[in-house]
């Protein structure tokens, strides 16, 4: 009886053993096995996909800027150069759709209310009369001022007579020998822009700070480059493959006056003012070429400078897109498309690269919109134009299932002036120069 | 003929000796690009001013590539042959005009005659292909085969 009695204990036992230790919530193993995943150098697309993630993991945990800028553009292939200033036909439409911008005719509403006072003030005394070189009194202007506060509307007269001075003293003081072949531009043009914008930033930063800390760059160089599209190699040995479309934009603007601090947001960032034009073409029949050489983002300064946000840019558009050409070949719906090109790409090009030079890049899309501006001149005629950057998200991954679009305001191309006749300046349009000097005027609010 | 000097009176004509072929793209163009096979001589004002003047089209922008016939085929005798080297020009048309080089082999309407007639010849051909293979419930098995 007890044998039988230890034989079913001994029986039972190994059971009865196990269920002496209840405790229920046992700390669950980690795993045995490293993940699944797929190979890293297979020949296979899982293995590709592997290979980009690794890259976009390591571009995200880049510690500083420049390691992010660095292992971006590390990948040379070849790529279409991107001209703002071009001569092909319907660039703008072109433009448009690799930088999917939306382009709105006009300026920005806020822009124009908030100085329709100056018009008021400026626009009465001296309406469309010729003022004498560096004559001008200011006291006729100064009277219909209100007299509250300490005039916060800038001087009309005396900014038109600054213009009229840079105008006189580059076209009809100085003796200049005539321009050599096809430099028309860097004769006159040129230097009367740099004297304008800088003695106008000179004079308006008293009442705008942010010019009293701005930078203002001659000749500057902008660069920026991304990907947007897909297309299948043609040639060579990576013949079949499917490849992203790459763009560089490589831009010299006359001018350019950087901040410290951001330009506000026009328009909220998930707002839809139009529509993107979709061009199923490749880009090579715009024409459009391709060159392989270093893929550079810059803004005109290195990542350390403070002022790293973009305000103002001046282009000088050169001689052989003069309108007397497009005139005289009878393509006169080509001219303002020049103005257009140059705008939509060259501002692009800097807000993006802005946008980089915070972090921000096609994986990691802005958070915040970035606002630049832009005045595309050829001396006579000014073209205004303000864009607002909402996406970098180009790639044919990102671009997906993104609905926010790229903003471009911009005016048609207008005349500062008629003609400059023995020491007079004919004709002076007093909007360009009020526009100029909006531009200029322009901060963020809690300045 | 006196020797011409500007703006004296034209006394002879000349007339171009170059010819244009307009061609169908290989590789879609945008609507405004027409593309034309022209003389190796031909310059692109050249190929502006005949279309200006003589067919009064109005062209924007022209661009010229020349393209190279290979010379690798050999003949009987073992000789390279090559085909002929051409220059191709891309013109842009202005006054924002488009062209589509147009489908020169449309499909026919066939008639209801021509249709019955087709059907008939079908059925036809048909029936004859079945009285050649024989009975399908041999199998592909000839029917001198057998007992």
């Amino acid at each position: 009886m007890a044998a039988l009695g230890a034989r079913r204990l001994f029986c039972h036992g190994r059971r009865w053993f196990s269920e002496t230790t209840p405790d229920a919530p046992s700390p669950t193993p980690g795993p045995l096995y490293p993940p699944v995943v797929a190979s890293v150098t297979a020949k296979s697309q899982a293995a590709k996909w592997r290979r980009l993630d690794r890259f976009k993991q390591r571009v995200h945990a880049a510690a500083t800027v420049e390691e992010k800028l660095r292992l971006y553009g590390k990948l040379q292939r070849p790529k279409y150069m991107v001209y703002p200033q071009t001569f092909a036909l319907n660039a703008d439409r072109w433009y448009r759709s690799f930088t999917k911008t939306v382009f709105v005719p006009g300026m920005p509403p806020g822009a124009a209310a908030a100085k329709a006072p100056v018009a008021a003030t400026g626009a009465t005394p001296e309406a469309g009369r010729a003022p004498e070189p560096g004559a001008e009194a200011p006291g006729a202007a100064n009277t219909p001022e209100p007299p509250v506060g300490a005039a916060p509307y800038p001087d009309m007269g005396h900014l038109r007579s600054l213009t009229c001075d840079a105008l006189l003293q580059e076209s009809f003081y100085q003796n200049k020998k005539r321009p050599f072949l096809y430099r028309d531009q860097d004769h006159t043009p040129g230097p009367f822009l740099t004297q304008l914008v800088s003695t106008l930033a000179a004079f308006l930063s008293g009442r705008n700070p942010l010019l009293a800390e701005s930078s203002l760059d001659l000749k500057p160089e902008v660069n920026y480059y991304w990907h947007h599209g897909e297309e299948v190699v043609v040639h060579g040995h990576r013949k079949g493959r499917v490849d992203p479309v790459r763009f560089q934009i490589d831009d010299n603007p006359h001018l350019q006056i950087r901040v410290p601090k951001q330009l506000p947001e026009v328009v909220p960032l998930e707002s839809d003012l139009g529509d993107v034009p979709v061009i199923d073409h490749q880009p090579s029949k715009l024409p459009l070429f391709k060159k392989q050489y270093e893929n550079k983002v810059f803004i005109g300064s290195k990542v350390a400078d403070p002022c790293c946000y973009g305000h103002t840019q001046f282009h000088l558009l050169p001689d052989r897109l003069k309108r007397e050409r497009f005139i005289r070949e009878r393509l006169e719906d080509q001219i303002e498309v020049v103005y257009r090109s140059n705008g939509i790409a060259s501002l692009f090009a800097w807000t993006a690269a802005q946008a980089m030079y915070q972090g921000f890049w096609s994986e990691a899309d802005v958070t915040r919109p970035f606002v630049s501006q832009a005045v595309v001149t050829d001396g006579k005629y000014f073209a205004f134009f303000c864009y607002q950057l909402n996406t970098l998200a180009l790639t044919p991954e990102t671009i997906k299932n993104n609905p926010r679009k790229n903003i471009c305001w911009g005016t048609d191309s207008k005349p500062l002036y008629d003609v400059v006749e023995d020491g007079n300046v004919k004709g002076f349009n007093d909007e360009v120069l009020l526009q100029l000097v909006r531009f200029l005027l322009n901060r963020p609010k809690e300045f | 003929y006196p020797l011409f000097q500007r703006g004296g009176p034209q006394l002879r004509i000349f007339r171009p000796n170059f010819f244009m072929l307009a061609v169908r793209p290989g590789v879609p163009q945008p609507e405004d690009t027409v593309q034309f096979r022209v003389s190796m001589e031909m310059t692109k004002v050249d190929i502006r001013n005949y279309l200006e003047r003589i067919y009064n089209v109005p062209v924007a922008a022209v661009r010229t590539r020349i393209q190279y016939g290979a010379n690798n085929k050999r003949n009987h005798r073992n000789q390279r042959v090559k085909k002929p080297d051409y220059k191709v020009a891309y013109v842009q048309l202005g006054q924002g005009q488009t062209f589509q080089f147009p489908n020169l082999f449309p499909e026919k309407e066939q008639d209801t005659e021509t249709r019955s007639f087709d059907d008939f010849r079908d059925k036809y051909m048909e029936k004859e292909k079945q009285k050649q293979e024989g009975d399908p419930r041999r199998g592909g098995v000839p029917d001198w085969f057998g007992l």
